[in-house]
């Protein structure tokens, strides 16, 4: 359960063990990256997911060379790589701002990095087709970048990439200029690109739809620290503090009395007297009658008739979102509770001063670590 | 990120090198030797004779009388020189500002495709030979030049105006010349102002001169102080102009410099006139420097 | 623009005053143009159209020799300031702060500070030394004072483009594998052009104007276009000068209408 161990005889596409980063020096010394063990398996779609500042970019740039670790082993494919040059190293990087060469059309801008590896004319050119074939942008080889909508230029970041075949790509917040729409096919057209080719990805982004959509498994990040690390699900339905549980979808978090432990669970009494078994987090046992604080997401609760479920709420306010409607509650103590309803045709929203009651999910309530 | 050859700080060290040996040996040093040179005695063919002497730095404000060296007296003559190149060059700035807010307010509030056009016209004059610019001005005002033939012929006066070689033709002059350098910061600063808050002004009751005085020049503000700045220094500093359009009568401070070398002959006290000027000039600059940081600090708050 | 209504960009008066201004700044430039095709011997009168002053500056030895010697002196002094300024562009604006910056931007700036005449005298003082000592007395004095001051004025447009420029480009070209001299050569040089251009017109410009310092810096016999006319305007002028100042003109026009445009054309 705890993220921060990890196997360390699997030998990964990637592996980091103790990377520290550090900027500037004594008091203005700024701890970017603290202890970063990880292992990404070749032909995972890996996911660094965190808010700006959290260090995700830093590590990125770790392992595409552009920053040493001030301690640490990197290796990739079990060489190690610490020290080399991000033109030593067989990875590729696809920038946030695509960072095209602007003097060069698209085909040069592919094949750059083969021209680059000494390769011979009639290789780069076939493999800068192929490329381009595989982004779908046959059609605009001889145009140049300034040409290009923001979607293309997406496409051509990622051929010029994927062109001298790297064992890994990595990806720095790709998708964070382009519109809504544009972004949702990227995130396929990613997605696809990357199951055709088998390379490892790592996917830098803050969106955490995104990253949940999208990855074989995440490492979520704060403060120079990865928090936790694993599927999208086990992220999402187990997260292992606070800070995870409100950064990856909505939550919501109770102070709660504990009325009993038995073994990884414990009974919380919920407002209005009634007791619900929460999980516990690996190691933590809390004292019988101590306040935790306890998560639930707001789609595992129900609304049933007044006094037939686990609490009493009254209705706030209801707010409208197409798909489902959000409910701000007040509970029966006057902690605050949204609850996420579906919607369904002729269904109209409780009247603000609407006593309800309220359902949890078997095992939708956890107990967090602090 | 980089290959070992682009770590640390040498490097950076070493593409400025060239740039700032040929910088301190054909601009920065020699500015030394002249501080050096103030402090030495005159030779009699110019030059200087290697004896430390105040004397030159004396000689700047003060005169000796020939037969009774002990008999003390102000320099009258170097002090209207620096006179007349302090209040012109004051006068000069005050044209300026008084021609360029304007023009720049009419540049600042054109569309932004005719815009362009007008500041490359002001830029033009900026970029072109400020000597053929004087040439230009002493055409208009020489007594055959443009407006002396004019009024003669018109039978509005007799003879002709004499503007040659007074304060007015330096001062028209280098109000001519230097004026893109006001009007250039003043549209930089407007053209960065908020339109919003004179419609604010407005809104709030305020007039046109109201809104002038405390919307807009407030706004303006630091655009005037590096206009003015950029004005006052070459025109402390001016030499063609003055030697051009000015004569023996107005000289100003970069004359009275350039005499010491040559019919003058008295390096010592040319190095420290020219010396004078530095100071004044950085003086202008230090103050300039100061008003900026204290706008910027206010704006921090 | 005021015609309907009340607008908020309208202050009374300011427009009279501008476009007295602009009248101002132009009107002296075009008597001056305009007499140069003049006739007769008058500034001031007109007599007819002809060519006959430019055929006079043509012929003019002294004038086509001091041409030569301003142009020659401009492109060498801007070539070499060129050269220099992007070096130390590429120093001061790659990779971050670093100690001692500060000293670098002023001295590169200091010919932009310290008033022409006093560069002047500096450098008669310390030329006139350096003669005695060699017996040297060629064109390096003045390439050398040029190229010094010309280096401030190279530098700008160049430091401008460098700044524009992603720092991501040459990281990505790092990333494809280029070494940091493929990735200078390839990426880095090619889009710096503009700015390198730039930088030549305007220490170009700015070299065929400068008048103070190369009359102070000069040899005998080193007479530049500029310094030629200041020496000719102290006497009785013909329309020969007009002329000349017209030639001066149009080029200065064409290289700083080329600046322009060059400069506009940003992000490509």
């Amino acid at each position: 359960m705890d993220a921060r161990v990890q196997d360390t005889t699997v030998k990964g596409e990637i592996d980091i063990t103790g990377v520290n980063k550090v900027f500037g020096q004594g008091a203005a010394a700024f701890h970017a990256l603290t202890d970063i063990d990880l292992s990404i398996a070749t032909g995972e779609f890996f996911t660094l997911l965190g808010p700006s500042g959290c260090g995700k970019t830093t590590l990125l740039r770790v392992i595409a060379g552009f920053e040493q670790p001030s301690s640490g082993s990197l290796r990739i494919n079990g060489a190690e790589v610490a020290g080399l040059g991000p033109n030593r190293r067989p990875v590729n990087t696809v920038f946030q701002s695509y960072a095209l060469f602007p003097h060069m059309t698209v085909a040069q801008n592919i094949g750059f990095g083969l021209k680059m590896l000494g390769k011979p004319r009639r290789e780069i050119e076939a493999t800068a087709a192929e490329m381009l074939r595989l982004v779908r942008m046959e059609a605009l080889a001889e145009r140049r970048p300034a040409e290009l909508s923001g979607g293309q230029q997406q496409r051509v970041a990622l051929a010029r990439a994927l062109a001298p075949r790297p064992r890994v790509l990595l990806l720095d917040e790709p998708l964070s200029a382009l519109d809504l729409k544009l972004r949702k096919e990227m995130q396929s057209e990613l997605k696809r690109l990357q199951t055709e080719t088998g390379i490892t990805f790592v996917f830098v982004t803050h969106d955490q739809e995104e990253a949940l959509t999208m990855s074989d498994r995440v490492a979520v990040m704060s403060a120079g620290r990865i928090l936790q690390m694993g599927r999208p699900t086990e992220i999402y339905n187990a997260p292992v503090n606070r800070f995870v549980a409100d950064f990856i979808g909505e939550t919501n978090f109770l102070v709660l009395p504990v009325a009993q432990t038995e073994g990884d669970a414990a009974h919380l009494t919920l407002p209005g007297g009634k007791r619900a078994q929460a999980l516990l987090p690996d190691g933590m046992l809390p004292v019988t009658g101590a306040d935790v604080t306890a998560v639930i997401r707001p789609e595992q609760a129900t609304i049933v008739e007044p006094d037939a479920g686990d609490m009493t709420a009254t209705v706030d306010s209801a707010v409208f979102f197409g798909t489902d409607t959000h409910l701000h509650l007040t509970l029966s103590d006057g902690q605050p509770f949204v609850l996420r309803r579906q919607n369904r045709p002729g269904q109209q929203p409780p009247e603000p001063g609407t006593a309800l009651g309220l359902s949890l999910a078997p095992g939708a309530l956890r107990v967090l670590e602090d | 990120m980089r290959a070992p050859l682009f770590r640390g700080h040498g490097w950076k060290w070493l593409l400025c090198a060239p740039a700032l040996t040929v910088l301190l040996l054909a601009a920065s040093g020699p500015l030394l030797i002249v501080l050096v040179y103030s402090f030495l005695s005159p030779g009699n063919m110019g030059g200087v004779v290697w004896e430390f002497s105040t004397e030159g730095w004396f000689r700047v404000f003060f005169r000796r009388d020939i037969f009774e060296p002990d008999l003390v007296t102000w320099n009258q003559a170097h002090l209207a020189v620096f006179w007349r190149s302090i209040w012109l060059s004051l006068q000069t700035t005050l044209i300026c500002a008084f021609l360029g807010f304007p023009t720049a307010w009419f540049i600042a509030t054109r569309p932004p495709s005719t815009r362009t056009v007008w500041l490359f016209l002001i830029t033009i004059p900026f970029w072109t030979n400020l000597l053929i610019r004087t040439f230009a001005i002493q055409e208009v005002i020489r007594n055959n030049g443009t407006i002396n033939t004019v009024l003669m012929r018109l039978g509005v006066i007799d003879s002709p105006i004499q503007m040659m070689f007074t304060d007015f033709a330096v001062l028209l002059g280098m109000a001519y010349v230097f004026l893109p350098l006001m009007v250039l910061p003043l549209y930089a600063a407007m053209e960065k102002m908020d339109f919003r808050l004179v419609e604010a002004g407005y809104d709030l009751y305020a007039s046109r001169l109201m809104v002038l005085w405390h919307v807009i020049l407030p706004q303006v503000k630091p655009g005037f102080i590096a206009g003015s700045i950029l004005v006052f220094i070459p025109a402390i500093g001016a030499y063609v102009t003055p030697r051009v359009l000015g004569g023996g009568r107005t000289m100003m401070l970069g004359n009275l410099i350039a005499l010491q070398f040559g019919q003058g002959r008295n390096w010592p006290l040319g190095a420290a006139l020219a010396m004078l000027m530095l100071v004044v000039v950085v003086g202008a600059l230090v103050l300039y420097l100061r008003a900026v940081n204290r706008m910027e600090g206010a704006r921090r708050g | 623009m005021a015609e309907k209504g009340y607008s908020v960009r309208r202050l009374p008066g300011f427009g009279l005053i501008a476009v007295l201004t602009f009248t101002m700044l132009y009107l002296p430039i075009v008597i001056l143009v305009f007499f140069s095709f003049n006739a007769g011997p008058s500034q001031a009168v007109w007599d007819g159209f002809s060519l006959q002053w430019y055929e006079a500056a043509f012929q003019n030895r002294q004038v086509r020799e001091v041409s030569i010697r301003s142009l020659w002196l401009a492109a060498t002094a801007a070539s070499f300031a060129t050269v220099l300024a992007t070096l130390a562009a590429l120093g001061t604006t790659r990779g971050g702060r670093f100690p001692g910056q500060t000293m670098i931007y002023a001295l590169i700036n200091q010919p932009l500070m310290v008033p022409e005449i006093v560069t002047g005298i500096a450098l008669l003082i310390f030329v006139a030394a350096i003669k005695v000592q060699t017996g040297y007395t060629g064109m390096g004095y003045l390439v050398a004072a040029h190229t010094a001051f010309c280096i401030p004025f190279a530098y700008l447009p160049i430091r401008a483009r460098l700044e524009t420029l992603d720092p991501a480009l040459e990281a990505a070209a790092a990333d494809l594998y280029a070494s940091p001299v493929q990735a200078f050569f390839s990426i880095t040089l090619p889009l710096l052009v503009p700015g390198i251009v730039a930088g030549f017109m305007l220490g170009f410009v700015i070299s065929l104007d400068t008048v103070v310092i190369t009359e102070f810096v000069k040899s005998a016999g080193q007479d530049t276009l500029p310094t030629y006319m200041l020496g000719q305007l102290r006497r009785t002028v013909t329309p020969e000068m007009n002329a000349i100042a017209t030639l001066f003109l149009a080029l200065s026009l064409i290289i700083v209408t080329a600046f322009f445009l060059i400069t506009r054309t940003r992000g490509r």
